[in-house]
Protein backbone atom coordinates (compact mmCIF):
# COMPACT_ATOMS: atom_id res chain seq x y z
CA UNK A 1 0.00 0.00 0.00
CA UNK A 2 1.26 3.46 -0.95
CA UNK A 3 1.57 5.64 1.56
CA UNK A 4 -0.46 8.65 1.49
CA UNK A 5 0.13 12.66 1.08
CA UNK A 6 -0.35 13.14 5.09
CA UNK A 7 2.03 10.10 6.19
CA UNK A 8 4.49 11.58 3.25
CA UNK A 9 4.18 14.94 5.40
CA UNK A 10 4.74 13.26 8.87
CA UNK A 11 7.97 11.32 7.55
CA UNK A 12 9.44 14.78 6.25
CA UNK A 13 8.71 16.57 9.38
CA UNK A 14 9.80 13.81 11.59
CA UNK A 15 13.78 13.20 13.42
CA UNK A 16 13.36 9.66 12.46
CA UNK A 17 16.24 9.73 9.58
CA UNK A 18 19.71 10.04 12.17
CA UNK A 19 21.74 7.42 12.60
CA UNK A 20 22.81 8.55 15.98
CA UNK A 21 22.44 6.09 18.28
CA UNK A 22 22.30 6.50 22.24
CA UNK A 23 24.77 3.71 22.99
CA UNK A 24 27.59 3.64 25.52
CA UNK A 25 30.62 3.04 23.62
CA UNK A 26 34.53 4.13 23.93
CA UNK A 27 35.56 6.31 21.93
CA UNK A 28 39.26 5.70 20.35
CA UNK A 29 40.71 9.09 19.87
CA UNK A 30 39.62 12.50 21.51
CA UNK A 31 40.02 16.20 20.45
CA UNK A 32 44.02 16.75 19.35
CA UNK A 33 45.16 13.52 18.81
CA UNK A 34 46.69 13.00 15.55
CA UNK A 35 45.51 10.59 13.21
CA UNK A 36 46.25 8.37 10.21
CA UNK A 37 43.59 7.34 7.72
CA UNK A 38 43.70 3.62 6.79
CA UNK A 39 43.88 3.02 3.58
CA UNK A 40 41.08 0.76 2.48
CA UNK A 41 39.53 -0.10 -0.40
CA UNK A 42 36.44 -2.10 0.27
CA UNK A 43 33.88 -3.52 -2.59
CA UNK A 44 31.01 -2.17 -1.28
CA UNK A 45 30.19 0.97 0.29
CA UNK A 46 32.12 3.40 2.67
CA UNK A 47 32.20 7.12 3.89
CA UNK A 48 36.33 7.23 3.60
CA UNK A 49 36.58 9.49 0.31
CA UNK A 50 39.22 8.05 -1.93
CA UNK A 51 41.28 11.40 -1.62
CA UNK A 52 41.36 10.68 2.40
CA UNK A 53 43.12 7.64 2.59
CA UNK A 54 46.32 7.03 4.44
CA UNK A 55 46.20 11.15 5.26
CA UNK A 56 47.60 12.54 8.85
CA UNK A 57 45.06 14.50 9.93
CA UNK A 58 44.03 16.20 13.83
CA UNK A 59 41.09 15.46 15.52
CA UNK A 60 39.25 18.35 16.17
CA UNK A 61 35.87 17.08 17.94
CA UNK A 62 34.10 14.09 18.71
CA UNK A 63 30.66 14.21 17.77
CA UNK A 64 28.90 11.53 19.26
CA UNK A 65 28.01 7.78 18.36
CA UNK A 66 26.55 6.62 15.11
CA UNK A 67 25.91 3.74 12.69
CA UNK A 68 28.93 2.55 10.60
CA UNK A 69 28.08 2.89 7.01
CA UNK A 70 29.97 0.37 5.84
CA UNK A 71 28.39 -2.45 7.10
CA UNK A 72 25.00 -0.99 7.76
CA UNK A 73 24.52 -0.16 4.22
CA UNK A 74 24.89 -4.04 3.19
CA UNK A 75 22.31 -5.11 5.55
CA UNK A 76 25.00 -6.28 7.84
CA UNK A 77 25.71 -4.91 11.75
CA UNK A 78 25.23 -1.00 13.14
CA UNK A 79 28.36 -1.57 14.34
CA UNK A 80 27.94 1.33 16.60
CA UNK A 81 30.98 4.14 17.03
CA UNK A 82 32.29 7.54 17.21
CA UNK A 83 32.20 9.74 14.41
CA UNK A 84 34.93 12.31 14.42
CA UNK A 85 35.46 15.88 13.51
CA UNK A 86 39.04 15.72 11.87
CA UNK A 87 40.79 18.58 10.08
CA UNK A 88 43.75 17.88 7.43
CA UNK A 89 45.72 20.31 5.86
CA UNK A 90 45.65 20.72 2.19
CA UNK A 91 48.96 20.60 1.97
CA UNK A 92 49.07 17.37 3.46
CA UNK A 93 46.32 15.84 1.19
CA UNK A 94 46.99 17.41 -2.03
CA UNK A 95 50.49 18.55 -1.77
CA UNK A 96 52.03 21.37 -3.66
CA UNK A 97 48.49 21.88 -5.54
CA UNK A 98 47.09 22.33 -2.12
CA UNK A 99 46.90 26.19 -0.18
CA UNK A 100 48.83 27.13 2.11
CA UNK A 101 46.73 27.76 5.22
CA UNK A 102 43.87 25.89 3.78
CA UNK A 103 42.30 22.75 5.42
CA UNK A 104 40.25 20.03 5.19
CA UNK A 105 37.15 19.34 7.58
CA UNK A 106 35.94 15.76 7.03
CA UNK A 107 33.88 13.31 9.61
CA UNK A 108 35.78 10.23 10.33
CA UNK A 109 34.36 6.71 11.98
CA UNK A 110 36.49 4.91 14.62
CA UNK A 111 37.11 2.42 11.75
CA UNK A 112 38.53 4.71 9.07
CA UNK A 113 41.75 5.58 11.50
CA UNK A 114 44.79 4.91 13.57
CA UNK A 115 46.85 6.55 16.10
CA UNK A 116 49.69 8.73 14.09
CA UNK B 1 4.29 32.63 -30.58
CA UNK B 2 1.98 30.57 -28.31
CA UNK B 3 3.55 29.78 -25.43
CA UNK B 4 6.53 27.13 -25.92
CA UNK B 5 6.32 25.48 -22.54
CA UNK B 6 3.78 23.35 -23.25
CA UNK B 7 4.85 22.47 -26.82
CA UNK B 8 8.74 21.78 -26.23
CA UNK B 9 9.66 18.24 -26.44
CA UNK B 10 10.35 16.77 -23.38
CA UNK B 11 14.04 16.03 -22.45
CA UNK B 12 14.96 12.18 -22.06
CA UNK B 13 15.04 13.16 -18.03
CA UNK B 14 11.79 14.20 -18.15
CA UNK B 15 10.60 11.59 -19.84
CA UNK B 16 12.38 8.90 -17.78
CA UNK B 17 10.84 10.32 -14.79
CA UNK B 18 7.61 10.21 -16.27
CA UNK B 19 7.96 6.80 -17.37
CA UNK B 20 8.78 5.67 -13.78
CA UNK B 21 6.13 7.73 -12.06
CA UNK B 22 3.50 5.82 -14.36
CA UNK B 23 4.87 2.43 -13.53
CA UNK B 24 5.02 3.27 -9.32
CA UNK B 25 1.49 4.65 -9.47
CA UNK B 26 0.23 1.81 -11.96
CA UNK B 27 2.17 -0.91 -9.40
CA UNK B 28 0.23 0.67 -6.52
CA UNK B 29 3.52 1.49 -5.17
CA UNK B 30 3.01 5.89 -4.83
CA UNK B 31 0.45 8.05 -4.62
CA UNK B 32 0.24 11.03 -6.30
CA UNK B 33 -1.12 12.69 -4.12
CA UNK B 34 1.81 12.03 -1.57
CA UNK B 35 4.30 13.13 -4.34
CA UNK B 36 2.94 16.39 -4.89
CA UNK B 37 2.43 17.03 -1.52
CA UNK B 38 6.16 16.66 -0.70
CA UNK B 39 7.18 18.83 -4.05
CA UNK B 40 4.76 21.57 -2.41
CA UNK B 41 5.97 21.29 0.59
CA UNK B 42 9.89 21.45 -0.68
CA UNK B 43 9.32 23.91 -3.37
CA UNK B 44 7.27 26.56 -1.66
CA UNK B 45 7.64 25.85 1.86
CA UNK B 46 10.69 24.81 3.18
CA UNK B 47 13.83 26.68 1.45
CA UNK B 48 16.96 29.01 2.19
CA UNK B 49 14.49 31.87 4.06
CA UNK B 50 14.67 29.96 6.94
CA UNK B 51 18.24 29.55 7.08
CA UNK B 52 18.47 33.41 6.79
CA UNK B 53 16.43 33.42 9.71
CA UNK B 54 18.47 32.03 11.70
CA UNK B 55 21.51 33.98 10.24
CA UNK B 56 19.74 37.14 10.88
CA UNK B 57 18.75 36.03 14.69
CA UNK B 58 22.60 35.21 15.29
CA UNK B 59 24.05 38.39 14.37
CA UNK B 60 21.18 40.95 16.36
CA UNK B 61 21.34 38.21 19.40
CA UNK B 62 24.62 37.49 20.62
CA UNK B 63 23.57 34.62 23.41
CA UNK B 64 21.74 33.05 20.20
CA UNK B 65 24.54 33.02 18.27
CA UNK B 66 26.46 31.40 21.20
CA UNK B 67 23.80 28.51 21.39
CA UNK B 68 23.62 27.96 17.52
CA UNK B 69 27.90 27.86 17.37
CA UNK B 70 27.53 25.75 20.31
CA UNK B 71 24.41 23.33 20.13
CA UNK B 72 23.56 23.94 16.38
CA UNK B 73 20.48 21.22 15.97
CA UNK B 74 18.51 22.81 19.49
CA UNK B 75 18.87 26.60 18.60
CA UNK B 76 17.87 26.14 14.70
CA UNK B 77 14.45 24.47 16.55
CA UNK B 78 13.87 27.15 18.60
CA UNK B 79 13.17 28.75 15.68
CA UNK B 80 10.50 25.84 14.36
CA UNK B 81 13.41 24.70 11.84
CA UNK B 82 13.31 20.85 12.34
CA UNK B 83 12.74 17.34 10.02
CA UNK B 84 14.27 15.47 7.78
CA UNK B 85 17.80 16.02 6.91
CA UNK B 86 18.21 18.43 9.48
CA UNK B 87 18.81 15.91 13.07
CA UNK B 88 22.23 16.83 13.57
CA UNK B 89 22.66 20.32 12.85
CA UNK B 90 26.62 22.27 13.20
CA UNK B 91 26.73 25.49 12.12
CA UNK B 92 30.07 27.17 11.33
CA UNK B 93 31.48 30.96 11.70
CA UNK B 94 32.90 32.56 8.70
CA UNK B 95 35.27 35.07 9.93
CA UNK B 96 37.85 37.80 8.39
CA UNK B 97 40.61 34.91 9.61
CA UNK B 98 38.35 31.72 8.81
CA UNK B 99 36.04 30.89 5.24
CA UNK B 100 34.15 28.05 5.85
CA UNK B 101 32.89 26.61 2.08
CA UNK B 102 30.55 23.01 2.19
CA UNK B 103 30.51 20.28 -0.50
CA UNK B 104 29.37 16.41 0.02
CA UNK B 105 31.92 14.75 -2.36
CA UNK B 106 30.01 11.65 -1.84
CA UNK B 107 26.60 12.36 -2.98
CA UNK B 108 24.83 15.50 -1.90
CA UNK B 109 24.19 15.70 1.58
CA UNK B 110 22.40 19.38 2.70
CA UNK B 111 20.35 21.13 5.57
CA UNK B 112 16.99 20.97 4.11
CA UNK B 113 15.37 22.49 7.17
CA UNK B 114 17.20 25.74 6.87
CA UNK B 115 18.05 25.59 3.22
CA UNK B 116 15.71 23.79 1.02
CA UNK B 117 16.56 21.53 -1.50
CA UNK B 118 20.23 21.52 -2.94
CA UNK B 119 21.04 23.48 -6.52
CA UNK B 120 22.07 21.74 -9.06
CA UNK B 121 25.39 23.04 -9.01
CA UNK B 122 25.76 21.56 -5.81
CA UNK B 123 25.29 18.39 -6.94
CA UNK B 124 27.39 18.54 -10.02
CA UNK B 125 30.64 16.29 -10.17
CA UNK B 126 32.55 19.28 -11.33
CA UNK B 127 31.70 21.28 -7.68
CA UNK B 128 31.94 18.51 -5.39
CA UNK B 129 35.60 17.10 -7.28
CA UNK B 130 36.41 20.72 -7.83
CA UNK B 131 36.06 22.66 -4.71
CA UNK B 132 38.06 20.06 -2.13
CA UNK B 133 41.31 20.59 -4.18
CA UNK B 134 40.83 24.31 -5.81
CA UNK B 135 38.57 26.28 -3.28
CA UNK B 136 39.94 29.54 -4.07
CA UNK B 137 39.57 28.45 -7.92
CA UNK B 138 35.73 27.66 -7.43
CA UNK B 139 34.97 30.65 -5.12
CA UNK B 140 36.82 32.97 -7.44
CA UNK B 141 33.89 31.37 -9.94
CA UNK B 142 31.42 32.67 -8.22
CA UNK B 143 33.01 36.22 -7.70
CA UNK B 144 34.61 35.58 -4.45
CA UNK B 145 37.99 36.74 -4.10
CA UNK B 146 39.36 36.15 -0.79
CA UNK B 147 42.55 37.74 0.80
CA UNK B 148 45.49 34.51 1.20
CA UNK B 149 45.61 35.52 4.82
CA UNK B 150 42.35 33.74 5.15
CA UNK B 151 42.00 30.15 5.69
CA UNK B 152 39.61 28.19 3.55
CA UNK B 153 37.64 25.70 5.38
CA UNK B 154 36.14 22.85 3.11
CA UNK B 155 33.94 20.86 5.04
CA UNK B 156 32.86 17.51 3.17
CA UNK B 157 29.73 16.26 4.47
CA UNK B 158 30.78 12.30 4.78
CA UNK B 159 28.41 11.51 8.02
CA UNK B 160 24.90 12.35 9.28
CA UNK B 161 25.71 15.63 10.49
CA UNK B 162 24.58 18.48 8.49
CA UNK B 163 26.67 21.90 8.25
CA UNK B 164 25.65 25.50 7.30
CA UNK B 165 27.59 28.23 7.37
CA UNK B 166 26.91 31.55 9.71
CA UNK B 167 28.08 34.10 7.11
CA UNK B 168 29.85 37.49 8.48
CA UNK B 169 27.41 40.36 8.55
CA UNK B 170 28.06 42.92 6.08
CA UNK B 171 29.62 46.53 7.52
CA UNK B 172 27.18 49.14 7.24
CA UNK B 173 23.79 47.25 8.53
CA UNK B 174 24.01 48.54 12.19
CA UNK B 175 20.67 50.42 11.48
CA UNK B 176 19.26 47.16 9.79
CA UNK B 177 16.13 45.10 11.45
CA UNK B 178 16.04 41.49 11.85
CA UNK B 179 13.58 41.20 9.16
CA UNK B 180 15.69 43.28 6.87
CA UNK B 181 18.87 41.80 7.51
CA UNK B 182 17.61 38.32 7.14
CA UNK B 183 16.39 39.75 3.48
CA UNK B 184 19.73 40.16 2.60
CA UNK B 185 21.00 36.57 3.15
CA UNK B 186 21.41 34.36 0.03
CA UNK B 187 21.46 30.55 0.19
CA UNK B 188 25.22 30.79 -1.57
CA UNK B 189 26.59 32.46 1.50
CA UNK B 190 24.85 29.81 3.82
CA UNK B 191 26.57 26.94 1.53
CA UNK B 192 29.92 29.82 1.61
CA UNK B 193 30.45 29.85 -1.75
CA UNK B 194 29.46 34.12 -1.46
CA UNK B 195 29.60 36.52 1.26
CA UNK B 196 26.36 38.51 2.27
CA UNK B 197 26.58 42.26 0.93
CA UNK B 198 24.44 45.40 1.89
Amino acid sequence: MAITAAQALAASASDGGSTRLEVDVAPRFAAGDRIRTRNINPRGHTRLPLYLRNCVGVVAADLGVFVFPDTHAHGGDQKPQHVYSVHFSAKDVWGREGGERDTLVVDMWDDYMDPA
Amino acid sequence: MASSAHTRPLSEVEIRVKALESLLVEKGLIDLAAVDALIDKYEHKVGPRNGARVVARAWVDPAYKARLLSHGTEAIAELGYTGMQGEDMVVVENTPEVHNVLVCTLCSCYPWPTLGLPPVWYKSAPYRSRVVIDPRGVLQEFGLQLPESTEVRVWDSTSEVRYMVLPERPPGTEHLSEDELAALVTRDAMIGVTKVSA
